[in-house]
């Protein structure tokens, strides 16, 4: 048997010395060919209307202009929705947001299009637009049919529980705001065939929704992406209209054109994070476990279906976070809105589905007037009992308890929360929160067919030096240097002998979204796949030219190490390949073990879980809702991480993100449908004073993946946004302390200092009562 | 002498650029024209920090190393400066400088997108100052947003900077960039292109002669809302006169009765300066906006731009500031109170200029400042308060109050005032005094806060302001 070798290698991120000096190119650095020309979109000012005319005499006219694009002009699907049609490139008839895209010019000049799109005379007829989840709940206005899950009888445990609450909640909608914007750049070939760099998560459906676009092949498309500027699910489908708008400007004048979305444009058109509205009830016994639960949970979707469903469905599946829930029943609408569709963001409806029960379990402390801690950890699944999800599926894996116990210790959870009590009893003005929350996040696509990926390995004979290509996009978690990583390791190399090259739908086809967390899970294991073939190439070779009985070998500092025979690597190679011995493969992997009944909703749609847990320390102020995060602590499992620093920047990262999404980040639309939150001046993410005065971040030190996953890693993409779930009930707790925690706060997420300055006036006037 | 050729120093030799389009960005220029694509566009509104440069500006024979947003600067900006970008931070033997290679260790760069900026605005810390305490490297990168690290590595990377030696090719070099600086740095600007016309003129008395034959030129002052016009609106300004370059009107003066500020001090400057007097106008000025933008925005520039929610409106009616306009023959002071018209108009006529602002010092009061946000670094205001009192004899004397956000122009609290005037603080008296608020003022709802906020929040300030006087301590989460 050959020793496992595994990795723990803090390196920095193989483009570090070029993102700092500036030589890392993204989609709008790459050289332009002789007679670029760029491209705008025109989008539509009404948020429901029958388009009555659309004149683009002016446009045509402006300075600079070389082509306008319309429906007129695509001769194949005009849609780009992933799954289901509802997302129009341009619609023909009707408007269905504010913000849809019309039409588009290509000009001389990005500033020129920019300027002609703005001339357009577009006459409609305008209809009632439905914007909130309660009015199309009301007037069920839905994208998809409603889901529901169910286990056990909750009517009965809520009836015949000691202890009841009812109430409703909401989580904010989120803007992505990866600092690259939306952008594509498209160069026309020969054969009509053309070549597409896009700024996206998803280059094999951007291939195939242009393809259907144009009415012609997959193989006449190819799109590349080195690396993008930030995605967070706001390029798995979001890019695609651009991309495709962008080709069929290059289709149309034969030029290369770039298609650079201004930020406000981006932010207007493109889709965001679904915010959820949940109606509740629950039947608790006296030491508050949960014994009963009924959710009712509605999502604003926007125009289309998109990602809608998979993102409720996650939601559905997260809805018991780590808690063991004996009687569960949740109906799940997805409402209709004519806003932008709302699409994958880090979280994926995960976080949205956790938020729910968090607040319910919260509720359900402070109606006991108990520590929310106890009660979290009193519902927790436990290992040999009480581990069957609400969708069937058994946990073997679960650490929360031993995460959960060295945060509270690590982090002096109990003294601080004395301390806290004291001041607040000290300060009438000025109050403290604190608050401890766990996360457990599933890992695998939901839809089984996407758990799949390929990969491409060239070893070139004459160094030595390795060429990796996967289906992996580079967005910033790492994927690239943690691939290479593997690689170099697997071949006993040094790290800079392995090149991971742009990801192509040339190379490897059929793949999955960088997305779901899943991205180096899935394609490492293609990769060394592909490194498993070619160490079998040259097994075989080295056992038929030294007739050699075994063909088990060490890859070990650069060399190759056969019982009885040791080579120099770069050695062998030269002599393989003299001796015609294939040094190229393809690689592939599916995820083992899954299975996921969607109609039934039972299964097993993950490898494996994720576990977190996270202490917030807030400060805020009672006369105006100011608010500031004074120490937080994380203990987050990252199984047998492959690159220690890059899982901690993504730790660290995420949580950030998740606090800006229930505290600053605020989504705005008017009553008429138009966004007005659609630059930094107006939208608000974390900067650096937002983020907490004291960050301790831990990776879980024994952490170590069950499950077969490359290195035995756990995955730190999505998982650790949720560790911000802390940083809201800490700030509940200390509104609560207002009314002597004799009062449970209502408040929902984003916690903005106007929603804590409203529930802490409604307290204050318990409080007086 | 005019000239209509742009001069400034890149990778240590001069560039002309001969009549260019005076509403070009210097984004824009950076990434077409010297196609250096380093420099990103995040935003184009000087949000996010993504485009950020450093501009070498030559001062007292040093060079101050300024970090400015690229994407909301024009082009003839740059005339008599030395340009700085990411790539031009490698040493000629292709080492990473000591604030890029402290990026890479401390792993500072996930998605890269944002990095380049980051290290512009590092690197103008690097160069500025000589310890690096988080005070300082926090108010460096304010106006950078990453969405990927949460910031923490790029802090721990600029603390590293501290153990580093501070001599980098830009020391070595100093000498032969100043010689180059002062040869270029002489030249008034006059651009004429197609129908668009750019003056930057060095002295007082030529802005005057083209002032009166230039009567509807836009005046820029840091031109860091004005610019947006441009990126944002996607119009033309066909005339613009840039006032920055007349080193004249970049003062700050002090007699003992009142501080002058001149209308092209860069705020900056003038906010270390104020911090001795009104150290709460200091705390809120911080927060106006990034190092970026305070680094070319200017008071004149925020009173002429009269916008509700300027965050240096309420503070200076509070102090009951006076603004001396200037046109060709006479000059006016007028006090700020009755500057202010409507929304965004004020008395400021055609052919006038901002000379200067006068704030008077009040040695004996209380003076507090307060600024509402969402976010606390770089965000507009849903509220902003100022409040400036005497208390004599435990009564109340020479109350100003004033409060952005809460109308459509920056105003004055009467009524309030009115019930504090001559009172003593008392809890009636503050609660009568925050009821007069809803005389004073009808805010409105928008994204950033809604009306009833608005209000509670700006009768909670009133009270804030007394308890904090009553208690003498402060009462903030933000220390």
């Amino acid at each position: 048997m050959i020793k496992e070798i595994f990795i723990q290698d803090k390196r920095p991120h193989e483009s570090g010395a070029k993102h700092v000096s500036g030589y890392a190119n993204y989609t709008d650095d790459i050289s332009e060919p002789e007679g670029t020309l760029y491209g705008a979109i025109g989008w539509a000012k009404k948020s429901h209307a029958i388009i009555k005319k659309i004149d683009l005499k002016n446009v045509i006219k402006s300075e600079g202009v070389v082509a306008v694009v319309t429906s007129k002009d695509i001769p194949g699907r005009n849609d780009v929705g992933p799954v289901y049609d509802g997302d129009p490139i341009f619609p023909k008839k009707k408007v269905e947001y504010f913000g849809q895209p019309l039409f588009a010019v290509a000009a001389k000049s990005t500033e020129l299009a920019r300027k002609a799109v703005l001339k357009a005379k577009i006459s409609y007829k305008t209809l009632k637009p439905i914007i909130k989840i309660k009015d199309a709940l009301k007037k069920k206005s839905f994208v998809l049919k409603a889901q529901t899950i169910k286990k056990g009888d909750p009517v009965k445990g809520i009836r015949e529980a000691v202890n009841s609450l009812k109430g409703e909640f909401t989580t904010g909608s989120q803007e992505h705001f990866a600092l690259e914007g939306q952008v594509a750049f498209v160069i026309p070939q020969e054969d009509n065939d053309f070549k597409v760099y896009s700024s996206t998560q998803h280059p094999s459906e951007t291939q195939q929704i242009i393809a259907k676009m144009l009415g012609q092949k997959s193989n006449t498309i190819t799109v590349l992406v080195r690396r993008i500027g930030g995605g967070f699910g706001g390029k798995e489908t979001q890019s695609f209209i651009f991309a495709a708008v962008c080709t069929l400007l290059a289709k149309k004048t034969k030029f290369p054109v770039k298609l650079r979305m201004d930020r406000d444009d981006d932010i207007i058109i493109t889709g965001k994070r679904h915010d959820f509205y949940s109606e509740y009830e629950v039947g608790y016994d006296e030491l508050g476990v949960i014994e009963g639960l009924k959710i009712k949970l509605a999502s604003r979707c926007g125009i289309s279906p998109d990602l809608s469903g998979a993102i409720n469905a996650r939601a559905l599946l997260h809805i018991d976070n780590a808690y063991f829930l004996a009687n569960v029943s949740v109906e799940n609408y997805l409402c209709k809105t004519n806003t932008s569709s709302s699409t994958a963001f880090r979280g994926f409806g995960g976080n949205q589905g956790m938020m729910v029960i968090e607040n319910i379990i919260d509720n359900i402390a402070r109606s006991l007037k108990k520590d929310p801690s106890e009660i979290r950890r009193r519902n927790f699944y436990q290992k040999e009992k009480k581990n069957i999800t609400h969708y069937g599926m058994k946990i073997e894996d679960n650490i929360i308890h031993e995460i959960f116990d060295s945060l509270i210790s690590s982090s002096n959870y109990k003294s601080r929360q004395l301390n806290i009590k004291k001041f607040n009893l000290e300060n009438k003005y000025l109050k403290k929160g604190i608050a401890i929350t766990p996360v457990k996040f599933g890992i695998s696509f939901t839809t089984l067919h996407l758990n799949q990926a390929g990969a491409l390995v060239h070893i070139y004979y004459n160094d030595g030096s390795v060429h990796v290509n996967t289906g992996a996009v580079e967005m910033g978690q790492g994927t690239y240097t943690k691939i290479a990583q593997l690689a170099a390791n697997e071949l006993g190399l040094p790290f800079n002998k392995i090149k991971v090259s742009a990801t192509r739908t040339d190379k490897v086809p059929n793949t999955s979204a960088s997305a779901a967390s899943s991205t180096t899970d899935l394609n490492g294991a293609a990769a060394l796949n592909a490194i498993h073939k070619i160490k079998k190439n040259l097994a075989s070779f080295v056992q038929r030219k030294y007739k050699m009985k075994n063909g088990e070998a060490i890859y070990e500092k650069g060399l190759v190490k056969f019982k009885g025979k040791s080579f120099r690597f770069s050695s062998l190679i030269k002599e393989a390949y003299l001796n015609r011995v294939s040094l190229s493969s393809s690689g592939f992997y599916t995820t083992p073990k899954i299975h996921f009944n969607k109609k039934k909703f039972l299964g097993r749609p993950f490898l494996y879980f994720c576990y977190g847990a996270a202490v917030s320390e807030v400060l805020i102020d009672t006369l105006t809702g100011e608010n500031k995060i004074l120490r937080v602590d994380i203990i987050h499992d990252a199984g047998r991480a492959i690159n220690p620093a890059i899982e901690l920047g993504q730790i660290e990262g995420g949580f950030v993100q998740g606090a800006g999404w229930l505290t600053m980040e605020e989504v705005n639309w008017k009553s008429n449908g138009q966004l007005i939150t659609h630059s930094p001046s107006t939208y608000k993410i974390p900067a650096v004073n937002d983020m907490p005065e004291k960050f301790n971040v831990e990776i879980y030190k024994y952490g170590k993946n069950k499950e077969n996953v490359v290195n035995k890693s756990k995955t730190t993409g999505e998982p650790p946004l949720m560790n911000a779930m802390s940083v809201f009930f800490a700030i509940k707790d200390a509104i609560a302390s207002v009314d002597d925690y004799n009062t449970t706060p209502i408040i929902s997420a984003p916690a903005t200092p106007e929603k804590i300055l409203m529930s802490i006036k409604k307290l204050e006037r318990n409080h007086e009562k | 002498m005019t000239s209509n050729i742009i001069k400034f120093i890149h990778e240590d030799r001069i560039i002309e650029v001969r009549n260019p389009d005076p509403s070009e960005t210097l984004l824009n220029f950076v990434r077409t024209e010297l196609r250096k694509t380093g420099t990103k566009e995040g935003c184009a509104e000087g949000g996010c920090g993504a485009c950020t440069v450093v501009l070498g500006e030559l001062k007292n024979n040093q060079i101050n190393y300024i970090a400015v947003n690229s994407c909301i600067m024009f082009l003839p900006a740059l005339q008599g400066k030395q340009l700085i970008l990411v790539e031009d931070l490698i040493s000629e033997n292709g080492s990473l400088h000591p604030v890029q290679q402290a990026m890479v260790n401390y792993h500072g760069s996930q998605c890269g997108f944002c990095t380049p900026g980051f290290v512009m605005s590092l690197f103008s810390m690097f160069k500025n100052h000589g310890r690096f305490k988080d005070e300082v490297i926090k108010d460096s990168i304010a106006g950078n947003l990453c969405r990927c690290t949460g910031y923490q590595p790029i802090i721990k990377a600029a603390r590293s900077l501290n153990n580093r030696n501070k001599i980098d090719h830009f020391t070595r070099n100093k000498q032969s960039i100043i010689a180059l600086l002062k040869k270029i740095n002489n030249k008034s600007i006059a651009i004429y292109k197609k129908d668009k016309k750019y003056f930057a003129p060095r002295y007082i008395q030529e802005l005057k002669k083209i002032l009166k034959k230039n009567i509807d030129s836009h005046l820029l002052s840091g031109g860091t809302d004005l610019s947006l016009i441009v990126t944002k609106e996607r119009k033309d300004i066909n005339s613009v006169i840039y006032m920055n370059s007349i080193e004249e009107l970049n003062y700050i003066k002090n007699n003992g009765e009142y501080i002058e500020v001149g209308s092209t001090t860069p705020l900056i400057k003038f906010e270390n300066y104020i911090q001795k007097y009104y150290p709460d106008f200091t705390a809120v000025l911080k927060r106006y906006g990034s190092q970026q933008i305070r680094n070319v925005c200017t008071i004149a520039g925020n009173i002429a731009t009269a916008s509700p929610i300027g965050d240096t409106l309420p503070i200076l009616l509070s102090l009951d500031a006076k603004v001396v306009l200037k046109s060709i023959k006479k000059t006016k002071i007028i006090s700020l109170n009755d500057f202010f018209i409507d929304y965004r108009k004020t008395k400021l006529k055609k052919g006038q200029f901002i000379d200067s602002v006068r704030i008077p010092l009040f040695p004996k009061n209380i003076f507090k400042a307060y600024k509402i946000s969402k976010r606390f670094d770089d965000d507009i205001s849903s509220v902003c308060a100022s409040f400036n009192l005497e208390i004599i004899n435990e009564k109340v004397k020479n109350i100003k109050i004033a409060y952005g956000g809460m109308a459509s122009i920056p105003k004055r609290a009467k009524y309030c005032e009115k019930i504090l005037l001559n009172s003593s603080i008392t809890e009636p008296i503050i609660n009568k005094a925050k009821e007069a608020l809803e005389k004073d003022f009808k805010p409105i709802s928008d994204m950033r806060a809604s009306r009833k906020y608005r209000m509670e929040v700006a009768k909670n300030l009133l009270r804030k302001c007394f308890l904090e006087i009553t208690q003498k301590k402060l009462i903030r989460v933000m220390d």
